[in-house]
């Protein structure tokens, strides 16, 4: 069984409890009483309209509002709708929809019947990465509860609601974390992600409107009708309420998760919660959401985690995964390592992804080798820009914005490299 | 109709048409308007992947492709500012840091879109100090392509290509990232009646013909403009000629024939033009009953002798004309003449017919029956039934199709003619029985015009010419009409005239003469324009 | 015919969820994986047949994701989480230290065809680093020792 968050609140109050994951258990504490609330009490535009009140934002790493996202989908139709739910927890320095899989599979479970009736869905497809063996097995127990009990089905509690609920499993491709790449691989297909338009809510899933959340915004809805948008937003800043569970890893005390207001300082977390880097040493640079998102210099670090705050400082809150290094670690070797994960997980159709991936890893091993020169960081910086904002999805960008950031903060340690012909940071994590 | 500013110049689109489809339409696209694009072809659905072809559209922040963004009233599009160009070079230097600089040994070289863009968007020398990616090399695809993978730049034209034209889809992209690399499965090599095309449309060197590999750096041809004469449907082609050779046909776009499309078979009946079997000078049979070589006048004075013996004593009606799809309108409007002023009774075109398909290959294996029947040919069979019934004792055939099995089956059924007179491009087994052979012009060696499946009238121009003296088969006709002294024939011939007496003549050719004609064809008058002859 | 009837009818059954039968490809991938442990060219072909596609496009899937392999694997799966969480958590040491406790570099694998050692990109276990998957078994919050003991366990 995963280690339950250090800190916990709402969502993941009870994970501790060794009976939650079950229907029994869940509903012990409340559970299924929104879904009922919202499908008995509550029309589809009444819940779409509480979610945009509350400000949820999508915790996929996007942070579009969620209730937005919702509203997009077509009402007059007689096409088929579907949710999906991208369970494909892949970014590095990420592993809360891990712990919301397999802890909180009901709650997941009920934030999607309640985004369901909002939608219109008839089916929601859940798509866990590959690797999430046990979370994948959990999930289908507790869809069989559903079902068993009711709350799945073509009577959904008795309201003659219809929702099926499947789960589909990937096969190793981050790419597959972005939504049209996921939808791709869904319909079995390689995961290589849709040109836009047309947008998942009119040509999603097979060819349907479909809505894709990450598994903690659909985690996040049931407290959100059960509790209304001000309690909610009564957790988090104005712009970004609620609470986040953020992964803290590297060079910390105490790695893990932690269930948190969004806006908490990252400070707080690196150096309260996550109990500071271990024997005296100091941060040197800080991720604060996720590998691809730009890392933040040990001076920066007292900024409140919420993308109003962070995109003043050129990065975001992305997933939530913050990953600490101390100052042995050499930022070059960082830099290896995570054009090396952007290089192997490119899907290959955009040619300044796929080859600009590739080249900025070739040059950054180069560097640490000691066979670095100064017009290197130059074209570093030029190839970085130029896959930025220039492709079919994200990724391009993803792999761009980390290898900005640490030459932003850190170009000293790759001109040391250069100068001195080797890496200086003997003391540094093994590569 | 929404209209589009495009770098200051106002155009007109059709609705639902993207920027690069509207340039398209218009003639303008790399003839105006330069949008530089690998993946994108007019033909072939649109991947959005090379990013070449990024423009900016007012009101839009960030650069959009153009192949994917539909056309907007009031649109304004810039495709050479600045941050355009600055993309474009990225696009094309990120292309080729993986790209073997093998110029001079890529039989691509001179056509290689790469080597132009790189060119014309000013990339400066490679920054790129790394080691390239070592892939396959003369990978075998199938019976008709070698495959470079180094060169490759994944456009994946041909990968869509093969799903989406001739449906066999034999290539497919496997692996991701920079590891990707267009594959086959195995044991299912990449063989289609229109493989060939992938190298065609392949941007770069990657996919060649294993027919033109190494023949000829592609800067020596000229490209001539001609038709096909595999098959009815008149594919538009280029000669490439070099020396007075043709080293190889490829497809020429012609949006109401043939896109820009080919079949394998008709691509490689370039062949046909320098082949070991074209007849190389004129023959007739002596008293020992061998044929021996002539001269054209002796040729043209023993068919004429021949004629004028049986017309004195059994009167033209025993004499046939068998007429050839292979013909040009302007010999076989001359032939019709012939017959007629001759008093022959008994004519038709003989034509082999065999495999069709839904694309570009149609059933009649020649460019023009079509043409032949317009012009008053009949159905060859008439001919082949007076034959066998003994009505015949004099046959001029142009061609020899009529051996095929449909008609004659072979040449016995001629070998008790009094007189066979054979005005053919190549040897067949009508020399046993021929009296006079003339060596006549391959379509690519003469002037004329077809007509096609769908009655498109298209012109061939000469872009060889044979190195032994060949003639079109008018001119042998009008020569031999002289000798006989038959009424309308002085013994010249001048294509572009009887073009002009055919267009007089026959109300189907109304308006149409050589230069009216053009490269891209011309429908007979009363034919429904339409799509429906691809 | 190459697959069993047994995984056959689970493709089958996995068919009828989905609104096209294509979106069962990568599960029934999975299945047939789960029982030869790779996906041959044969078998390629018949899930070709199953779903009405060209073996080029079981392919082209097929080589897309690290989690199917298209020729014959180790008895058992070692992988190495060395994404930046663990790396910066010794993963690397650790991998190296398998890597002479083994003796093969990564990846690779043993003479005996019986371990496959190899790294992997981030596999969600971030804060219990470092881990190792172990024929598809999460060990998380590793040292040397511990890694050792669960080599040692695995079957011949």
């Amino acid at each position: 069984m995963l280690e339950t968050p250090y800190v916990t609140n709402y969502l993941t109050e009870h994970f501790g409890e060794e009976d939650y994951p079950t229907i029994e258990g869940y509903e012990r504490v409340g559970g299924y009483r929104a879904a009922r609330k919202a499908l008995t009490e509550m029309s589809p535009d009444e819940v779409i309209e509480l979610v945009k009140i509350a400000g949820l934002q999508g915790r996929g790493g996007a942070g579009f509002s969620t209730g937005m996202k919702w509203s997009f989908m077509p009402k007059d139709t007689d096409r088929p709708k579907y949710l999906v739910c991208n369970a494909d927890e892949s970014e590095p320095g990420s592993f809360k929809d891990r712990i919301l899989l397999e802890r909180g599979s009901h709650q997941m479970l009920e934030g999607i019947l309640i985004a369901a009736w909002a939608t219109g869905a008839s089916t929601t497809f859940i798509y866990i990465r590959g690797e999430y063996a046990y979370p994948a097995d959990q999930m289908e127990r507790a869809i069989g509860e559903a079902y068993a009990k009711g709350y799945l089905g073509e009577n959904v509690m008795g309201t003659g609601f219809r929702h099926d609920v499947r789960v589909t499993r990937g096969a190793g491709a981050y790419i597959c974390g972005e939504e049209t790449g996921l939808l791709e691989s869904l319909e079995g297909k390689k995961g290589q992600p849709r040109k836009k338009p047309p947008f998942p809510a009119q040509y999603g899933a097979f060819g349907m409107p479909t809505t894709v959340n990450n598994v903690e915004t659909f985690s996040h809805v049931p407290h959100i009708v059960e509790k209304g948008a001000n309690w909610f937003r009564s957790f988090g800043t104005e712009k970004s309420p609620g609470t986040t569970v953020f992964g803290v890893s590297g060079h910390v005390v105490r790695p893990g998760l932690y269930e948190l207001p969004l806006g908490t300082m990252l400070s707080e977390i690196v150096f309260e919660h996550a109990g500071g880097v271990p024997g005296g040493r100091k941060v040197k640079g800080v991720i604060p959401g996720g590998m691809s998102m730009s890392i933040l210099p040990a001076g920066q670090l007292d900024v409140p985690m919420a993308n109003e705050f962070l995109h003043e400082r050129k990065t975001m809150l992305g997933t939530g995964g913050i990953i600490v290094m101390d100052e042995t670690t050499c930022m070059v070797r960082v830099a290896s390592v995570i054009s090396y994960f952007f290089r192997d997980e490119s899907c290959g159709q955009c040619t300044q992804c796929r080859e600009g991936t590739g080249w900025i890893n070739k040059i950054v091993d180069r560097i640490e080798r000691g066979a670095g020169e100064e017009e290197d960081l130059e074209v570093l910086l030029d190839v970085a820009g130029k896959m930025e904002g220039q492709t079919i999805c994200a990724f391009a960008d993803a792999a761009a914005w980390p290898i900005q950031g640490l030459l932003r903060h850190f170009s000293d340690d790759f001109a040391e490299h250069v100068r001195q012909r080797k890496c200086p940071f003997a003391e540094s994590f093994e590569l | 109709m929404p209209k589009i500013t495009i770098d200051g110049t106002e155009i007109e689109a059709s609705e639902g048409r993207t920027i690069l489809q509207a340039l398209d339409d218009a003639g303008l696209l790399m003839n105006g308007v330069d949008i530089p694009h690998y993946c994108w072809h007019p033909k072939l659905a649109v991947d959005g992947s090379c990013r070449l072809c990024q423009v900016e559209v007012e009101g839009i922040p960030k650069l959009q492709i153009a192949c994917d963004t539909p056309v907007q009233d009031g649109m304004v599009v810039h495709t050479a500012n600045d941050r355009v160009k600055a993309a474009r070079e990225g696009v094309m230097e990120l292309l080729l840091i993986n790209h073997p600089l093998d110029c001079p040994i890529c039989d691509q070289a001179g056509e290689c879109k790469l080597q132009d863009y790189a060119y014309d968007y000013g990339v400066k020398a490679s920054r790129s100090k790394e080691p390239r990616r070592a892939l396959k090399k003369n990978v075998d695809l199938g019976p008709t392509i070698v495959f470079d993978q180094e060169r490759c730049i994944l456009c994946r034209r041909c990968v869509r290509f093969c799903r989406e034209i001739p449906k066999t889809g034999e290539l497919a992209v496997f692996n991701r990232g920079d590891y990707s690399v267009i594959e086959t499965f195995p044991g299912t090599p990449l063989d289609n009646d229109y493989s060939m095309n992938v190298a065609d449309i392949c941007p770069v060197g990657a996919l060649t013909t294993k027919d033109f590999r190494f023949k000829i750096r592609v800067w020596f041809l000229e490209e001539v403009a001609g038709i096909c004469t595999g098959c009815s449907n008149g594919c538009n082609i280029h000669l490439g000629v070099a020396n007075n050779k043709v080293y190889r046909y490829v497809p020429r776009r012609n949006d109401a024939v043939n896109d820009t499309w080919i079949c394998d078979a008709g691509r490689m009946s370039y062949r046909e033009i320098g082949a070991p079997d074209r007849l190389r000078e004129c023959m007739v049979r002596d008293e020992s009953g061998r044929l021996a070589p002539t001269g054209l006048d002796r040729a043209i004075e023993v068919a004429a002798g021949r004629l004028r013996r049986l017309i004195a004593s059994k009167g033209a009606g025993v004499i046939a004309g068998l007429a050839s799809a292979h013909a040009t309108n302007e010999d076989l409007f001359t032939f019709r003449r012939f017959l007629s002023a001759l008093g022959s009774e008994t004519s038709g075109v003989a034509v082999v017919r065999g495999k069709a398909d839904d694309l570009l290959i149609k059933e009649e294996k020649a460019p023009n029956g079509a043409g032949a029947r317009e012009i008053g040919f009949g159905d060859a069979r008439t001919v082949v039934d007076r034959i066998s019934s003994g009505g015949i004792d004099a046959l001029i055939t142009l061609g020899h199709d009529a051996l095929h099995e449909s008609l004659l089956g072979s040449e016995k059924p001629l070998a008790d003619l009094d007189t066979v007179i054979v005005l053919d491009t190549h040897a067949s087994e009508l020399q046993r029985v021929a009296h006079v052979i003339v060596p006549v012009r391959h379509a690519a060696e003469k002037l004329g015009t077809f007509v096609n499946v769908a009655r498109r009238v298209q012109r061939v121009v000469p872009a060889v010419e044979s190195a032994w003296e060949t003639y079109a088969d008018g001119e042998v006709l009008a020569k031999l009409g002289a000798a006989l002294g038959l009424e309308g024939f002085d013994g010249s011939y001048d294509a572009r005239q009887v073009a002009r007496d055919l267009a007089a003549a026959n109300p189907a050719f109304v308006g149409i003469d050589l230069d009216s004609v053009g490269d891209t064809g011309r429908l007979l008058a009363g034919s429904a324009a339409s799509g429906a002859e691809r | 015919m190459v697959i069993s009837k047994q995984t056959r009818s689970k493709i089958d059954a996995v068919i009828a969820k989905y609104p096209q039968a294509r979106g069962a490809l990568l599960p029934a991938l999975h299945l047939v994986q789960d029982e030869y442990g790779h996906v041959s060219k044969e078998c390629a072909v018949e899930i070709a047949e199953i779903f009405e596609i060209r073996p080029v496009e079981v392919m082209e899937v097929l080589t897309f994701y690290n989690l199917f392999f298209d020729s014959p694997q180790a008895k058992h799966h070692v992988y190495v989480c060395t994404n930046l969480p663990c790396s910066l958590r010794g993963a690397r040491g650790l991998l190296r230290q398998l890597e002479s406790q083994l003796g093969i570099k990564a990846p690779g694998e043993t003479s005996d065809g019986r371990i496959f050692l190899g790294h992997e990109e981030c596999l969600g276990a971030c804060g219990y680093a470092p881990m190792m998957r172990v024929d598809g078994q999460y060990h998380e919050v590793l040292d040397i020792e511990k890694a050792k003991r669960i080599l040692d366990s695995l079957g011949e």
